[in-house]
C-alpha cells in the first residue's frame, strides 16, 4: 500500500499466527491525519492482536507497520510512544497511588529532556501547567490532588484517556474505551474525546464493542472478522452492510 | 511533608544528635550501627519499596563495600577515595545484577539475588589470597579528616550520622524528581509505564544499581565501625536482616528504613533481659507485627492518622509517605 502524504499510520499485509492459527491474516489499512477510525468485529476476530502488533506488544509474523512513513515493526512500546503513538488499555490502567496530577505528569515526563535533566531538573518536569490544563479539559480539576485510586470508575476512565493525550501524540489508539462505563459517563467520555479531536485535530484509532459509541464517535469504520478486513466505510454504511450483519449475527 | 511530620522528624533529629551524650560506648556503638545499617536499608527500600524489585542481595553489597574499602585502605588509598570506589563498584555490580530482573520478577528474582549473595559469600571465604578467608581482616583503621579522628566511638557516630544525612538527602531529592515518579510507576504497572514512554529497562537497572551502591557505601562505613570483617557477617542472614528492616519499618515509606533499622538494632538488646529467649521473643514479635500490619510500622501510623483526621482524600506526596498498595 502506498502512503499518501498525510497518512499517520500504515499497516501493510500484517499477519500474526499463534501455533498455526492466524489471528491476523493479511490486514492492510491506513489512518489519515485527523480521522477517527473505528475497528469493530466479533470476539476473536483479531482486533486485540492487531492492536498489539501495531503497538509493539507483539511481534508480527510478517507484514509491516509504519508511523509517519517510518517503519516501526518490532519497536519497543516505550520507543514507539516517544515517537508519538499513544494508547489506552482495555482494562483500566492508571497509577492508583499517585495523584491525578502526578499521573498526568508521569504520562508526559519521558518526552521531556534527558534522563539527566529528569534527575536534576524540576520535580514536575516543567509539565505542571500542561497537566493542569489537561485536568481542566477533562473536568477533573476538583480531583487534581486526589489519589487516582480514589476516583470513581468513570473518572478513572477519563484520566486514563487524558494520560494518553498528555504528550501531545500524533496518534492515539483507544482499546475499548467504553468498556464497563455507564451510559451517562459514556456520553461524557465521547463528548470529551470529540472535543479533544476538534481542538487538536488529533488522530484516533478506536477498538470497541459498543456499536453506538463507535457509530457516534468515528469518522470511518473497519470491520474485522476471522483476522481479515471484511468491510470498510462510513458508520452509516457499515450499519446497513449485509456482510457485517452476517458476521455479527451469523456466528 | 505535613506539619506533624516535620515536627516528628525534627524531634527525631534532636534525639539522634543528643543521644551519644547520654550513652556509654556500647550504646554509641549500637546507634552507630543503626546509622550505618539505615543507609543500606534506604538502598534496599529504593530497589524494593519504590521500584518493586525484590532483592536478597543487599547484605552481599554491604560485604563488597566493606571489603573494598578495607583492601584499598590497606593498599594506602585514602578513606574518601576508597569510600567512593566502594559505592561505584557496587553501582556497577548492582547494574549487572539488575539484568535478571528484566526477565524474572517476585520470588524468582528473590532466588536469583539469593544465589548472588551465596556467590559473594563463597568468594569472600575461598579467595584467601585477597580476603584472608574465614579468618577475616582485623585492625581496620578509622578515618581521620583534616586532623579530626573518628577513632573514638563518639566521633565515629557523628561521622556516620553525617554520611547518613547526606545520603538520605540525596535519595530524598531523587525520589522527588521525575525519577521517583518513574520508580513508583515501574512498581505499580510496568506495562502501562512503558506505554507512556518510560524506558522500564533503564529504570529497573538504575533502581538496582543505586540501591546496591547505597549498600556498598554502608559497607564502607561498616568496616571501620566494627574494625573487623569476615565473610560470615555478610552471609544471607544480613540480607534477610536488611529486608526485615525495610518491611518492618514500612516498605515504600521514605522514613521506613530509619524506623526498621532502629528496631532491628535495639530490640534484640532490650530483649536481653529475657536472657536465652530473646531471639525467640524477637522472632515472635516480628511475626505478630507482620500479621497485624503488613505495611510496616509507618503503614500503621498512617492508618491511625487517617482514622483520626479521616481525610483520606489527598494523595500522599511521593517519598514522604508510602506509595504502595
Amino acid at each position: 500500500m502506498s502512503g499518501t502524504m498525510n497518512s499517520v499510520l500504515e499497516v501493510s499485509d500484517l499477519r500474526k499466527s499463534f501455533g498455526g492459527i492466524a489471528a491476523v491474516d493479511g490486514v492492510s489499512f491506513e489512518v489519515r491525519e485527523g480521522e477517527i477510525l473505528g475497528i469493530i468485529g466479533p470476539n476473536g476476530s483479531g482486533k486485540s492482536t492487531l492492536f498489539n502488533c501495531v503497538l509493539g506488544q507483539l511481534t508480527p509474523s510478517s507484514g509491516e507497520v509504519r508511523v509517519d512513513g517510518m517503519r516501526t515493526t518490532g519497536m519497543r512500546p516505550c520507543d514507539l510512544n516517544r515517537l508519538g503513538v499513544s494508547r489506552t488499555f482495555q482494562l483500566l490502567q492508571v497509577f492508583p497511588q499517585l495523584s491525578v496530577r502526578d499521573n498526568l505528569i508521569l504520562a508526559g515526563q519521558e518526552h521531556q529532556g534527558s534522563m539527566f535533566s529528569r534527575l536534576f531538573g524540576r520535580a514536575d518536569a516543567g509539565l505542571g501547567e500542561a497537566a493542569d490544563q489537561m485536568i481542566e479539559f477533562f473536568r477533573l480539576s476538583h480531583l487534581a490532588a486526589a489519589a487516582a485510586g480514589a476516583l470513581s470508575y468513570g473518572q478513572q476512565k477519563l484520566l486514563d484517556a487524558a494520560m494518553a493525550f498528555m504528550a501531545g501524540p500524533r496518534l492515539v489508539l483507544l482499546d475499548e474505551p467504553a468498556g464497563g462505563v455507564n451510559l451517562t459517563m459514556l456520553a461524557n467520555l465521547r463528548e470529551r474525546l470529540q472535543a479533544y479531536h476538534a481542538e487538536y485535530n488529533a488522530t484516533f484509532v478506536v477498538i470497541e464493542h459498543q456499536m453506538e459509541f463507535v457509530m457516534a464517535l468515528c469518522t470511518r469504520v473497519l470491520v474485522l472478522a476471522e483476522g481479515r478486513i471484511i468491510a470498510e466505510g462510513a458508520p452509516a454504511d457499515i450499519r446497513k452492510n449485509p456482510i457485517v450483519i452476517e458476521a455479527y449475527l451469523g456466528h | 511533608m505535613t506539619r506533624l511530620g516535620t515536627a516528628v522528624v525534627t524531634a527525631a533529629a534532636i534525639v539522634a544528635v543528643a543521644a551519644p551524650f547520654f550513652l556509654k560506648s556500647f550504646g554509641i556503638y549500637l546507634i552507630s550501627s543503626w546509622a550505618v545499617l539505615t543507609i543500606a536499608a534506604i538502598g534496599l527500600n529504593l530497589t524494593l519499596g519504590y521500584a518493586g524489585q525484590v532483592s536478597l542481595a543487599q547484605g552481599a553489597f554491604v560485604g563488597i563495600g566493606a571489603y573494598t574499602v578495607t583492601l584499598l585502605m590497606q593498599a594506602g588509598v585514602p578513606f574518601v577515595l576508597a569510600f567512593i570506589a566502594a559505592g561505584l563498584l557496587c553501582f556497577v555490580i548492582g547494574w549487572i545484577l539488575g539484568y535478571p530482573a528484566l526477565r524474572v520478577q517476585h520470588h524468582y528474582l528473590a532466588f536469583v539475588t539469593l544465589a548472588f549473595t551465596t556467590l559473594v559469600f563463597l568468594v569472600l571465604r575461598n579467595e584467601q589470597w585477597l580476603t584472608n578467608g574465614i579468618y577475616g581482616i582485623t585492625g581496620i583503621a578509622r578515618p581521620v579528616f583534616f586532623g579530626w579522628s573518628t577513632g573514638k566511638a563518639f566521633n565515629f557516630y557523628f561521622f556516620s550520622l553525617g554520611v547518613l544525612v547526606v545520603l538520605a538527602l540525596v535519595v530524598w531529592w531523587m525520589l522527588h524528581s521525575p525519577w521517583g515518579r518513574a520508580f513508583v510507576a515501574l512498581r505499580e504497572n510496568p506495562l502501562r509505564a512503558a506505554s507512556l514512554g518510560l524506558d522500564t529497562r533503564r529504570y529497573t537497572l538504575l533502581a538496582f544499581a543505586i540501591g546496591s551502591s547505597l549498600g556498598g557505601l554502608a559497607g564502607a562505613l561498616y568496616a571501620p565501625l566494627v574494625q573487623f570483617i569476615e565473610p560470615a557477617s555478610f552471609s544471607i542472614s544480613m540480607s534477610f536482616n536488611l529486608l526485615l528492616m525495610v518491611i518492618v519499618g514500612g516498605s515504600g515509606y521514605f522514613f521506613g528504613p530509619f524506623v526498621g533499622a532502629l528496631i532491628a538494632v535495639l530490640l534484640p538488646e532490650w530483649l536481653r533481659i529475657t536472657e536465652g529467649y530473646y531471639l525467640i521473643v524477637y522472632a515472635a514479635l516480628v511475626m505478630v507485627m507482620m500479621a497485624a500490619c503488613p505495611s510496616g510500622i509507618l503503614g500503621l501510623v498512617e492508618r491511625l492518622l487517617k482514622a483520626v483526621t479521616s481525610s483520606g482524600k489527598s494523595a500522599p506526596a511521593i517519598g514522604a509517605e508510602r506509595t504502595a498498595p
